[in-house]
């Protein structure tokens, strides 16, 4: 081949290659403005659509399940899937009726018969089962009839089958493995899959056996995967993304002054807190820590790093959360309300004074100096340092560690910190149990408390939902008392919409309510 | 030239292999494990145990990376913990966007550098020159995330050329290689210039000159075809940088392509596919280092490989 051969060679692979490239993907990430398409930005796709495999659940995977009970608009936890459900004897049996009109996306009904097929996957080989009890049979009464028997009561059940964690999905769609499901996935929620582009995005459309209160106000759903922040907010302006989930705080201002834009804003139900390794020895005292407690001004932190754009909470749960109480939480904020001195005088109290004038308060020689770790997001790394200069005022020398969430995951339960800013999520109060301060069960906070194990796990089996409410009552005023923590605040999630009838988020679960939405004319 | 291609073949497996050992110890060497991601708030020690035994993370380090390799050879890179798709197939259903993305900003660094690089050394100790070097710098050190807002804010969302974001074919990797090419255009340009000055000083060149050669004639054909190698080098090298800014540019632009991929599979630390994804990056850049190797005796016969 002559040198000029040569380059004409390669100068055609190129441009072969151009061209192959322009031809516009039909499904793409870009919107070509179908008026009845609606296009969702937001931050991440989740790992994966297959609810039994994964722990990342937002609004991209979960409109593809319909679960057995849903939350009402006030948290009252009512029949979907289901007609009702009767209690056996002490609690170890319950009798589940199923809707008979309910499908699958397969086709296939959702019948007494796929839900206890779907539920021995969970069992079997999802590392979510723990969030059905301790299930030891299940029993198919009749075509739309079943009876779950677990080996303990488990009170949270009610709770966690109003979640995606346990709605049923369609086993009969996966291959001789069991698996397969993100490929072909059936659930029974009001969005159906028809795309999945791997990495940039995912293509729903309204399920036409869902119950939609009428017809669906829309043709489809493109959840579209745009992890720069400026990226999303540039798309959401140019009216090329009209949902936009998670509107950094910085940009709601400049958003609401869009008068085609409405801004919907729903109390979050994952709890920001201050924790700390209760193990290590400077967190012994219970001076000390309600020390900290009376040195955290929430409202500042809430101000100057989430432009006000959260509610504090002082008590151990969110309002949103079975098991919340009003008096709890008032007599938390009547303790904890920020007051310098009283810090001052507990810590002195504990032995800790500043004897060397550099501010840092002593005891036996050895400063109050501790490490606080947080994630890389932006806001919670703004909040860490208010809080460093919170506690340097009562004598607390705060270092602050950014770490990868992967690693503080890891590395918190087995106590290689010391104090951390992190956050927990779940609709109810057994999350003090499974997650805060259950018995082996504390995963980052470390902290041990005979009794409240022993009311944790009382309260986990108690049927009667008023004695359940008092049991967590009860632990909670132990847990403001010990201040083995500091809950801080709920953030505001904040969404901004353009171009719709109707849209509504549900108050208490914070997603977005399908059947409302309706696309304008 | 045949002892040559079977010492370089050999010495391109000895490296992946290295990689592959590096990449997997530091994959283990750093905090966070898989198990913890897809467990979440609900691990228990039971469910972790359970769970690194169905992974295979239980087994002894070696024979984890034995089973691995041995795998690898056979072209099977395992599956993702956590997505459940194969790596192969994550890799080919994004490395067109990537290996796209990567062609034109080559081309798009390669053409602007050769050209600024060659009105620099022509021009010597001018304004052009000052000029075209002080592009190149700004080329080099401009942040790419910078770069790239820059051309969105102006050329997608103000004059509304471009799609501000996604993959929509060619149209849209526009932007994305430009963001990419720069950096590659400013080293480029002055590799150009220092290499051509050194070539524009030859007795051969005056030569040429004294023969009556046009300026076209003698910056082209007598002057940048002998600068040339040094340039075919760098653009070589290149390519691993361009790999490595994939990452930023294609965050920025939302593009799902490997560079997008491995930043949320090191998140997560799915280390399958961040195993897979580096030996496969890895192996892209040996093998396009060797070709540019072997195009040497193409552009100067005067190279041969003994």
């Amino acid at each position: 081949m002559n040198r000029k051969r040569y380059v004409i060679f390669i100068a055609l692979i190129v441009f072969m290659l151009i061209v192959s490239g322009c031809n516009r993907s039909k499904d793409s990430g870009v919107n070509k403005g179908n008026d009845r398409e609606i296009v969702v930005g937001l931050v991440s796709e989740p790992d994966s659509v297959d609810i039994h495999r994964t722990s990342s659940t937002g609004e991209a995977n979960i409109p593809l399940y319909d679960t057995l009970l849903k939350q009402d608009n006030d948290g009252n936890i009512v029949p979907n899937l289901i007609t009702d459900y009767e209690v056996i004897g002490d609690g170890k049996e319950v009798i589940f009726n199923l809707k008979e009109d309910a499908v699958f996306h397969s086709g296939k009904p959702v019948n007494a018969e796929a839900v206890k097929l779907s539920f021995e996957r969970l069992v079997s080989s999802s590392p979510f089962s723990t969030n059905a009890g301790d299930i030891d049979s299940i029993e198919v009464l009749s075509d739309y009839s079943f009876k779950i028997t677990w080996k303990d009561q488990f009170a949270p059940f009610f709770i966690n089958a109003t979640t995606p964690f346990l709605a049923p999905l369609d086993v009969s769609v996966l291959n001789a493995k069991g698996e397969g499901f993100e490929k072909n996935p059936s659930g029974s929620g009001p969005l159906k899959l028809v795309k999945v582009n791997r990495g940039d995005s995912l293509v729903y459309e309204p399920y036409k056996n869902f119950d939609w209160r009428g017809q669906p106000g829309f043709d489809s759903v493109k959840f579209r995967f745009i992890p720069d922040e400026e990226t999303r907010i540039l798309e959401f302006k140019k009216g090329n993304v009209h949902v936009l989930l998670d509107v950094p705080y910085q940009y709601i201002e400049d958003l609401e002054k869009d008068s085609e834009v409405t801004i919907k804003r729903v109390q979050s139900d994952t709890l920001s807190y201050l924790g700390w390794n209760n193990k290590q020895p400077i967190f012994q005292d219970v001076k000390v820590r309600q020390a900290i407690a009376l040195a955290i001004d929430r409202e500042s932190i809430i101000q100057n790093t989430l432009n006000g754009e959260a509610q504090a909470v002082f008590g151990p749960l969110p309002k949103t959360v079975f098991g919340y109480s009003e008096k709890i939480e008032t007599m938390a904020r009547e303790k904890y309300t920020r007051d310098i001195e009283a810090a001052k005088k507990l810590l002195s109290e504990a032995g800790w004074n500043e004897t060397n004038k550099d501010g840092v308060v002593m005891k036996d020689g050895k400063e109050f100096s501790v490490d606080l770790w947080v994630d890389d997001d932006p806001a919670n790394q703004r909040a860490a340092q208010v809080i460093q200069n919170q506690l340097m005022e009562i004598g607390m020398k705060i270092t602050i560690s950014v770490k990868e969430a992967a690693t503080i995951i890891e590395q918190t339960p087995k106590g290689a910190h010391e104090m951390l800013l992190w956050s927990y999520g779940w609709p109810d109060a057994d999350v003090l149990n499974f997650l805060l301060f259950g018995k082996d069960k504390s995963k980052r906070l470390h902290y041990e408390n005979e009794k409240i194990y022993s009311i944790l796990d009382k309260a986990a089996i108690e049927m009667k939902q008023d004695a359940r409410s008092k049991l967590y009552e009860e632990a909670q005023e132990m847990l403001v008392e010990e201040s083995p923590f500091i809950p801080l605040y709920v953030k505001e999630n904040v969404t901004a919409i353009r171009n719709f009838e109707s849209f509504e988020i549900h108050p208490i679960n914070n997603t977005i309510d399908w059947p409302s939405v309706k696309v304008s004319k | 030239m045949s002892s040559y291609l079977f010492k370089r073949i050999f010495t391109m497996i000895i490296t992946i292999f290295g990689v592959s050992v590096l990449v997997f110890i530091i994959i283990h060497l750093i905090p966070g494990n898989p198990v913890n991601h897809i467990l979440g708030d609900f691990a228990t020690e039971e469910s972790i145990k359970e769970l690194e035994m169905r992974l295979g993370l239980d087994r002894p380090i070696l024979v984890q990376y034995f089973s691995y390799m041995f795998q690898a050879f056979q072209g099977d890179l395992g599956t993702s913990y956590i997505t459940g798709y194969t790596v192969v197939e994550e890799i080919l259903n994004r490395i067109p966007i990537t290996a796209q993305l990567a062609l034109y900003s080559i081309i798009f660094g390669s053409i602007t550098g050769i050209i600024i690089g060659v009105i620099a050394a022509v021009k010597k100790n001018t304004i052009y020159d000052q000029l075209a070097m002080v592009l190149a710098l700004i080329g080099i050190s401009a942040p790419g995330f910078w770069i790239a807002l820059f051309l969105i804010l102006l050329f997608s969302y103000q004059l509304n050329i471009f799609p501000i974001s996604g993959y929509d074919g060619f149209y849209s990797l526009i932007l994305p290689s430009i963001t990419l090419g720069l950096g590659t255009a400013g080293s480029i340009a002055r590799m150009t210039r220092s290499s051509m000055l050194d070539v524009i000083k030859q007795d051969y060149i005056r030569t040429a000159r004294a023969k009556g050669a046009g300026t076209y004639r003698l910056i082209f054909r007598h002057s940048l075809q002998n600068a040339i190698i040094p340039v075919v080098t760098l653009i070589g090298m290149q390519f691993g940088y361009l790999m490595a800014g994939a990452v930023v540019t294609e965050t920025v632009f939302a593009l799902p392509g490997l560079g997008s991929l491995i930043v949320s599979a090191i998140s997560t630390r799915d280390i399958p596919t961040v195993q897979g994804l580096l030996l496969f990056m890895a192996a892209m850049i040996i093998i396009v280092n060797f070709v540019i190797d072997l195009l040497y005796t193409k552009l100067d016969p005067r190279i041969q490989y003994e």
